[in-house]
């Protein structure tokens, strides 16, 4: 099978839907001619003219509030927010506006959109520009998440976001766009609400988001050479959740550590250790653990960056914790 | 050559084994193929034979000990003297080898102890040292920080002199009452620098405390490599109360199969349980249960007449019966209900023991007195008792008292020694039978 | 004077009496249904808030009776007037102020997020200036697709102070969208007067953009009406985006529960502006002026409208709510129960 970037995936998740539907169209900064400062979009306005690759002023409450309402009158904008940490300006558009209008309206009304946006640190790109804040607006009832965590999940998530009919938030990790991934030729989705076990394994599950689902993967590979056999599960989304996966998963393995580059306070481990407190809490050998990003701004210094983030290492290291049977806490 | 005579695996799901009795003693010559001890397993009681011909020497396990799989507990040399010094491992020791000398090349000084922290607190965490090995100390000088589960206390050495040993190392957990330096009065010729870990010491869990939450994530890559060598036993939690700490999936194991995690506790397995503690649980000796949680059974029955005498006078003549308590045990020993029971008669100060088979009572037979009897018979009958309430014994009693024209029978036993509803058959067979013993016999 | 008011008397127009009278019936029907929302709010049937438009009808039914049913108008939290104006039947309207299964939105959005979206009303809107990006991606939507509708968008004197104004009228004029922004200036930003809000001009704002401003007397339905068509259809050719700033006046307080307004407004200019400035007054007497319609045939209207509003009030109150089963209902458009 021939290998793509995540870049390329998502350029050309986007240009199938912008032929197969012509009311999708593309807006945000730069996105036309410079194809964003990522170059992901790069193309695009070539083929489908300056109409629907709508370059914008530094306007991000405009253009999402823009969005929002041509999305309620018939046509289905895909929105790029350059970085993810932009997100806090859009939060009335998107939270307020998008996410309700269907609830509010009793059903009548819709807000079929897409935003674009990107998560992930270690790039030095300082506290301001390497936010991972997905659990955000994983918080807010009425939108919907996805979290890639390679070309192939870019993109058939995207094309099953394009043609979902609610606000999808997409968070791609901005380290990854050069990173090759096998990705099918022929047309495929991949249909929100469904994870995918990368690995299996008996000992120990690793649920990892994003970018972290390598970094999990890296970790297992530690652990087998241990003698540790770890199971590996990507969710794909967090909203929906495939929970069934989960919960089954942590019934087998009995041990559970939920990685996300997000905060660890407050965000995307707590609620899926939450879940699995509940659901499986009668078949947990251990508690189960959440290895988020260090709860700090991200540091400018490259020497404190690299720290901030869960490795292959500190994944391992807790998995061994949780093995041995070592009281995470003192009682 | 010596051998090495080792505790065995002894099945899937034991760790140890604990040594029933010593066949042989230190010196005896032992062949190869001599049984030379029984350990205990979940299934019976095991023999482990000589792996070689020669004298089994250097014991270092005795009767009663718990040891792991695969420690060595003794020696087949080639003379009866052997090798190395005899040292024992009590039975109360569970997971360590036997504590090698330590405390000998210590240097003389004041020894510094690791303090009492706090009401709940049986070890202490050394955050860091502020002294090194050869300093020179002033007593209140801080000479090192613990954790307590509030804060980081600091300690002052104590008194003046020079730091000529350090016996524990940062981020090692050291109990209460230790002592983990000591303060020379004049500069250590021979400075001492050691760990908790590697001193094996008995009394002291040798392995670091997990690190406190607001570290884990600056130390977790410096500390990893530490961590991951240090860490071969978990760290004894004292439980708040007598509450058990176990994980969840435990419990359910333990509720499911119906066992008892306080067997755990008692055989000093460290908490919080796993499930790997359930597998070992469920490998342990039964243990006996307390006398005073089973509930014990106390009914009486009353037979009138002199039936049982008459009889007994009758056979003796005409039957061939040996005596009276050869009619006892057999009428006990039927109404049981059991193959080949053994009874044991008690009266006037002596115990008789017979064993019971089926059919007439020719076939009850007296036997040795050593024989742990199933049913025992307390005749009191010329004894001016009788009322009688003594409690459940180590074997059902059925005991005879006399009370103006009639006999009273009173059957006492513990819950589990006979149900309910054998108890109840075991009495009023007999008591039918010591009525109308012509009955028995037809 | 703090207003400038282009005309004093009534402009002439080329719509017929069908239209004057629609226009008329409109504006009863607005007030009507204020003054019944305001009772069942002071008799406590109504719960939570809800604001008053009372007294600004004209700009409401001016604007609305030069647009189509595809047109689109997105609204404010003083709403009500928007959604008659387009179209919306009285029953569904009280049924959603109530909070009742029947009502335009099932209960779930009720006075402050009230929408008619079969009428193309986009819906009324919490936030100040919420909707002001909705309004022109309705625009944008629009000129996409090759459609000539027109989108409205209702906003208060207030919410010239929200920067996503700024935003979204630069896009607007960079892009020529057909969006018609409508300033309903009432002279008030809750409980402040305007001239303390809002500094400098409010259409020197859109003129910043280069987008052409016009300042209209919001209280004559007739001009408002005339100017709303020119510019629509200019709009509809692609001229678009304009602005309008109508001058108009609450009767009353910024939400129902605002009854002793006298510290930040005075009694004499509410009775100033609702004697002798009331627009449905006003559109009576020229009407009757002009042999429209006689005082009669207007009184019968009234009684008519009184009435529809009073049954429409008493069907709210006895209609059920929605089942509870619907809480979880519409969150997603994929997944019946979100919570399932």
């Amino acid at each position: 099978m021939r290998e793509i970037t995540l870049s390329q995936a998502v350029n050309e998740a986007l240009a199938e839907e912008m032929r197969r539907d012509e009311t999708v169209f593309i807006i945000g900064e730069d996105v036309a001619e410079a194809g964003t400062p990522f170059k992901v979009l790069s193309g695009l306005v070539e083929e489908f003219g300056t109409e629907r690759v709508v370059d914008t002023p530094i306007s991000e409450p405009g253009f999402m509030g823009l969005a929002v309402g041509a999305a309620m009158t018939g046509t289905r904008p895909v929105v790029d927010l350059m970085f993810g940490d932009f997100i806090y300006l859009i939060m009335d558009q998107l939270c307020n506006q998008a996410a309700k209008t269907h609830y509010m309206s009793g059903g009548k009304m819709s807000a079929p959109l897409v935003l674009r946006t990107n998560m992930g640190a270690t790039r030095r790109s300082a506290a301001q520009h390497s936010q991972s804040l997905h659990a955000l607006v994983a918080h807010i009832p009425g939108l919907k998440v996805a979290m890639p965590s390679s070309a192939y999940e870019a993109k058939g998530l995207m094309k099953t976001a394009i043609r979902d009919n609610n606000p999808v938030v997409i968070f791609e990790d901005k380290l990854m766009y050069n990173d090759k991934a096998p990705v099918p030729e022929e047309e495929f989705l991949i249909p929100f609400g469904e994870a995918n076990i990368k690995r299996s394994g008996a000992d120990i599950t690793l649920i990892g988001t994003s970018s972290m689902v390598q970094v999990c993967e890296a970790a297992a590979e530690i652990l087998a050479r241990e003698g540790i056999d770890a199971e590996v599960i990507d969710p794909r989304t967090i909203v929906p959740l495939d929970e069934e996966t989960l919960i089954a998963s942590a019934k087998k393995t009995s041990r559970v550590i939920v990685v996300d580059e997000g905060h660890q306070n407050y965000g995307i481990t707590g609620e899926i250790a939450g879940r699995i407190n509940e659901k499986a809490f009668y078949h947990l050998d251990a508690p189960v653990l959440r290895l988020g990003a260090m709860d700090v701004p991200v540091p400018f210094s490259p020497a404190l960056e690299d720290i901030t983030v869960p490795t292959p290492e500190s994944v391992a290291e807790n998995a061994r914790k949780l093995m041995s049977g070592e009281m995470i806490h003192a009682a | 050559m010596p051998h090495e005579v080792i505790m065995p695996a002894l099945g899937m799901a034991q760790d140890t084994g604990r040594i029933v009795n010593w066949l042989k003693a230190a010196g005896d010559p032992v062949k190869v193929g001599d049984a030379l001890f029984e350990v205990e397993t979940d299934k019976a009681t095991m023999e482990v034979e000589s792996p070689a011909d020669g004298f089994l020497t250097d014991i270092t396990a005795q009767e009663g000990a718990d040891v792991p799989v695969g420690n060595v507990i003794a020696y087949v040399s080639e003379t009866a003297a052997g090798g190395s010094s005899e040292a024992t491992v009590s039975p109360e020791t569970t997971t360590h080898e036997s504590a090698a000398n330590t405390q000998a090349s210590l240097p003389e000084g004041k020894a510094v102890i690791m303090p009492a922290l706090g009401m709940a607190q049986d070890t202490g965490v050394i955050v860091s040292w502020h002294k090194a090995l050869g300093d020179k100390v002033a007593a209140t000088d801080i000479l090192f920080e613990v954790e307590t589960d509030k804060a980081t206390m600091e300690v002052e050495a104590g008194s003046d002199g020079y730091v000529a040993a350090l016996l524990a190392e940062e981020t090692e957990a050291a109990p209460v009452g230790e002592t983990i330096a000591i303060i020379s009065p004049t500069p250590p010729a021979d400075p001492v620098q050691r760990s908790i870990a590697s001193s094996g010491t008995v009394t002291a869990a040798p392995v670091p405390a997990p690190v406190s939450e607001e570290k884990a994530h600056s130390k977790d890559k410096i500390a990893s490599e530490k961590a991951t060598e240090a860490v071969t036993a978990k760290p004894m939690v004292q439980p708040v109360g007598s509450r058990i700490l176990a994980s969840p999936k435990a419990r359910r194991l333990a509720l499911e199969q119906g066992l008892d995690l306080k067997n755990l506790v008692d055989a000093g397995r460290p908490q919080p349980f796993h499930v790997a503690d359930i597998e070992f649980l469920k490998g342990m000796p039964k243990q006996e249960t307390g006398k005073a949680e089973v509930q014990s059974r106390h009914i009486t029955a009353e037979v009138r007449g002199q039936g049982f005498a008459e009889f007994v006078d009758w056979a003796i003549e005409n039957a061939g019966l040996a005596g009276e308590r050869t009619a006892l045990a057999g009428f006990a020993g039927a109404s049981l209900k059991q193959e080949q029971p053994v009874v044991s008669i008690e009266s006037f100060g002596q115990r008789h023991t017979y064993f019971v088979s089926a059919g007439p009572l020719k076939n009850v037979v007296l036997g040795d007195d050593d024989t742990t009897p199933d049913l025992i018979v307390r005749d009191l009958r010329m004894s001016h008792l009788n009322k009688i309430q003594l409690g459940a014994e180590e074997t059902p009693v059925l005991t005879l008292t006399s009370a103006a024209d009639s006999l009273i029978i009173t059957l006492e036993c513990a819950g589990q020694q006979l149900a309910a509803d054998k108890a109840l058959q075991l009495l009023s067979e007999f008591a039918g039978r010591m009525e109308q013993p012509l009955r028995h016999l037809l | 004077m703090r207003f400038i008011v282009h005309e004093d008397t009534m402009a002439k127009t080329k719509t017929n009496t069908e239209d004057y009278l629609r226009m008329y019936r409109q504006m009863v029907r607005i007030r009507s249904f204020e003054d019944n929302a305001n009772q069942l709010y002071l008799s406590a049937k109504m719960p939570g808030l809800t604001h008053m438009y009372s007294g600004e009808e004209a700009v409401a039914v001016g604007i609305c009776e030069a647009l189509k049913v595809t047109d689109k108008i997105t609204s404010t939290h003083r709403g009500h007037g928007h959604c008659v104006a387009k179209g919306a039947n009285f029953k569904e309207m009280f049924c959603e102020l109530l909070g009742k299964e029947e009502g335009y939105c099932r209960g779930k959005g009720g006075s402050m997020h009230i929408a008619d979206q079969s009428n193309g009303n986009l819906g009324a809107n919490a936030i100040v200036g919420g909707s002001m990006g909705i309004a022109t991606g309705s625009a944008f939507t629009a000129k996409m697709l090759g459609k000539d509708d027109v989108t409205v968008c209702f906003f208060g004197d207030g919410a010239t102070a929200q920067g996503l104004m700024y935003e979204v009228m630069n896009m607007a004029a960079l892009w020529n969208l057909p969006v018609i922004y409508a300033c309903e200036n009432n002279g008030y930003s809750e409980y402040t007067k305007t001239e303390e809000i809002a500094a400098g001009s409010i259409t020197a704002r859109a003129e910043a953009f280069g987008i052409e401003a016009h300042q209209v007397d919001g209280q004559d339905v007739l001009a408002v009406n005339e100017l709303t068509q020119k510019l629509v259809a200019r709009a509809r050719k692609g001229e678009g985006p304009f602005f309008m700033e109508l001058m108009t006046y609450r009767y009353h307080g910024h939400h129902v529960g605002d009854i002793n307004r006298e510290y930040y407004r005075s009694k004499e200019e509410e009775k100033e502006w609702k004697e002798n400035r009331d627009p449905i007054i006003k559109f009576r007497g020229w009407l009757v002026e002009q042999g429209i319609a006689s005082e009669d045939e207007i009184e019968s209207i009234n009684a008519e409208i009184k009435k529809d509003a009073e049954d429409a009030v008493t069907y709210a109150e006895a209609a059920p709510y929605p089942d509870e089963t619907e809480v979880d209902m519409h969150v997603f458009t994929d997944i019946k129960h979100a919570l399932a």
